[in-house]
């Protein structure tokens, strides 16, 4: 049993306009979104901004509502808990955010940041124990433990982005969605907190769905990965299979279009025309036609269903 | 003559015992169709250098306390105000990487290009000269797009847009400060061919600062790698991604995840770029550097040209570095 599946997940946003306030139409932000994470297992969403990453990433840990579709964890579906009991559930799963400044209270000290999280499930008894545990955790994500007493601003942006990986990893959860975690810290910074997040799933067998853009520290993390465009799942396979082997022409162009390194290396590359479309009114058929290089007539009028096409691989394009 | 020059560059924030020094002793040149690339991690001062070139940093709170910088061969930090201008509106242009912070949301982008054309090149402001820069920077349908508000367009296309603002001046030099960092990786392709593109029809140089070693090896001819206020290996870009000579640029090539590489662990720089308020003295990398000996907090390493057109600011750069450097937290 997969310790996270998610079946056919859908937030839509009710969009308003005009003096009346009426809804007039749905941003789909996530539209019919299934996957699954093993336990201690990495998966990777990728994809453009706007694309749906940071919704499904909330929708899974129900920090926000979805619109339909199951959510199961250990089996246990979500999406019926209300209350105690969802709060409960809620512990075993967390999340790390990309803003690290953004998202720790500026005016507690880490220790209360993290002593928080221990206070809200009740996971240790007395001031002693609290302390102990605010210590130990901080040593684990590479800080000073006498470092408590101070405020996030006196640290920099890699050690806020550690803050926030001990307050998560304060409640022992069993899966964290790391929603860009190192996007706005500087290269050299990156690769310490990459490495941190994989020592810590090694050391605790916690599970990450990584949501970035970066396609490289994707594939340099998870397993498996899973390639969103304006709210769906138009690719999933396990790494080496989507960066060597990609068969939907949208991830193509992504992998195509990562500018890399090596000056010998003469890539062909697909630059797509134009933008993202607005998920509002998404094109017909398949959403990706209008900038496909390959499109068909029957792409403007049939929408592709993921299918496995080659083992372990899917992809929603008729033409994969 | 180069068309830049800059020469032993100093620039300080603020006065006396407290003042910081933001750049020290950048020096570099820039050949007329040449695209350098200015790397570097956030803070190192790659802005602050490129925007003195036509002098923009605000002063105060900024002084020049040494060095010059030569266009065409006369030193900018030496210039009057109405030569100043002549440069501003002829010889260099700027892009920046947020072209909503550019643009004036409550007029429409052929307003916007025209009030620029009217500055630099009065005898063209008009709408055919405004349609001609957006097609040059590859927007379809000029002619609608020309009445559009920039919130009507696209991230990518408000910086085509700002790169049409640019060009009206018909400038020598384009400096693109991290032009593509805001944009989605398809769209900054789009960027980068259109620079690729203007600047063999147009013959300008660029100077393109980034902090993304891949568009480095997509677009420059050479590369300087800035640390702490200071360039640290400056080379042609081919043989510095091949065989990077400086700790630095190696310890920054090791800690990207290269795409198809797989899994392999990163090898993480250990500790922080330090800050104005607390360099460290002698080498100003050596406290996270994995070569560093006693000496090198001692010594202030000079740039070296270690090779013909390779510049290294390491009297160690021969000695081999351990396999592995670790991440220390
Ligand atoms: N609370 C909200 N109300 C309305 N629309 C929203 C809301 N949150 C996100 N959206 C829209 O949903 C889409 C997906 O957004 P998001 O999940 O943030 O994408 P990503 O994280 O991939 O950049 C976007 O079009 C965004 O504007
Ligand atoms: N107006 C200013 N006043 C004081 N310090 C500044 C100012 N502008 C930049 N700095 C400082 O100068 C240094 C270099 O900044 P900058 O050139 O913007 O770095 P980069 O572009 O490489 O990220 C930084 O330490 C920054 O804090
Ligand atoms: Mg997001
Ligand atoms: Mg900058």
């Amino acid at each position: 049993m997969s310790l996270l599946e998610v079946k056919n997940l859908k937030v839509h946003f009710p969009v308003k306009q005009g003096v009346f306030s009426r809804v007039h139409a749905h941003v789909k932000a996530v539209d019919e979104v299934t996957l699954s994470v093993g336990v201690a297992e990495t998966v990777g969403l990728v994809g453009e901004s706007g694309c749906g990453k940071t919704t499904l990433g909330r929708a899974i840990i129900r920090l926000v509502e979805p619109t339909a579709g199951r959510v199961l964890f250990e089996g246990e579906d979500l999406t019926q808990l209300r209350g105690s009991a969802l709060r409960s559930r809620r512990r075993k799963f967390q999340m790390v955010f990309q803003d690290p400044y953004g998202s720790l209270n500026p005016r507690m000290t880490v220790g209360q940041i993290i002593a928080e999280a221990l206070d809200i499930h009740r996971l240790v008894d007395g001031a002693p124990a609290r302390q102990q545990r605010v210590a130990e955790l901080l040593r684990a994500v590479g800080l000073d433990p006498g470092h408590a007493q101070r405020y996030p601003h006196e640290f920099s942006g890699g050690q806020r982005q550690r803050i926030g990986i001990a307050r998560a990893l304060a409640v022992e959860p069993r899966l964290i969605v790391c929603d860009e975690p190192v996007s706005a810290l500087d290269v050299s910074v990156q690769a310490q907190i990459i490495n941190l997040l994989q020592d810590l799933q090694e050391q605790r067998g916690i599970a990450y769905l990584f949501i970035a853009h970066d396609l490289a520290v994707v594939e340099h993390i998870s397993r498996r990965v899973l390639v969103m465009y304006l709210g769906k799942l138009v690719e999933t396979a396990d790494a080496r299979g989507i960066i060597h082997a990609p068969k939907h022409p949208y991830t193509q162009a992504l992998i195509s279009a990562v500018p890399v390194v090596d000056p010998a290396s003469k890539r062909r590359r697909i630059v797509l025309p134009g933008d993202v479309p607005s998920p509002i009114d998404p094109p017909s058929g398949c959403p990706f036609h209008p900038r496909c290089p390959v499109a068909e007539a029957r792409c403007r009028v049939e929408v592709p269903l993921l299918r496995e096409v080659s083992p372990g691989h899917w992809a929603a394009c008729h033409l994969a | 003559m180069s068309l830049l020059e800059i020469r032993n560059l100093q620039l300080e924030f603020g006065i006396g015992p407290t003042a910081l020094r933001a750049v020290n002793g950048v020096s570099l040149t820039l050949a007329a169709g040449e695209t350098l690339c200015l790397v570097g991690e956030s803070g190192c001062g790659k802005s602050v250098t490129a925007l003195s070139i036509a002098r923009l940093v605000p002063s105060p709170p900024a002084r020049y306390v040494g060095g010059e910088i030569l266009l065409n061969g006369k030193d900018v930090l030496r210039m009057n105000k109405a030569d100043l201008r002549g440069i501003r509106g002829g010889v260099v242009s700027y892009v920046f990487q947020e072209p909503s912070a550019s643009l004036n949301p409550v007029f429409r982008v052929g307003h916007q290009i025209r009030e620029a054309l009217k500055l630099h090149r009065p005898d063209r402001a008009r709408a055919e000269e405004v349609v001609r820069l957006l097609k040059l920077v590859g927007i379809p349908a000029p002619e609608l797009r020309m009445r559009d508000y920039p919130h009507q367009l696209s991230g990518g296309m408000q910086q085509r847009v700002m790169i049409a603002m640019a060009l009206a001046s018909e400038p020598k030099l384009l400096v693109a400060d991290e032009p593509t960092t805001a944009l989605d990786v398809t769209i900054q392709a789009q960027i980068l061919d259109l620079l690729r593109d203007l600047r063999t029809r147009l013959r300008m140089s660029i100077l393109l600062i980034t902090h993304n070693l891949g568009i480095v090896g997509d677009l420059a001819d050479r590369v300087a790698v800035m640390y702490a206020g200071q360039i640290v290996e400056l080379s042609p870009a081919t043989d510095l991604l091949q065989r990077p000579l400086h700790p630095y640029t190696l310890a920054l090539m090791n800690s990207v995840p290269k795409l198809g590489a797989g899994a392999q662990r990163l090898t993480a720089i250990p500790g922080n770029v330090p800050s104005l308020e607390a360099m460290p003295p002698g080498c100003r990398f050596h406290p996270r550097c994995a070569r560093a000996r006693p000496e090198c907090a001692r010594e202030v390493p000079g740039l070296i040209e270690v090779e013909p057109g390779r510049w290294v600011r390491c009297p160690f750069w021969t000695q081999p570095l351990p396999a592995r450097q670790e991440a220390l937290g």
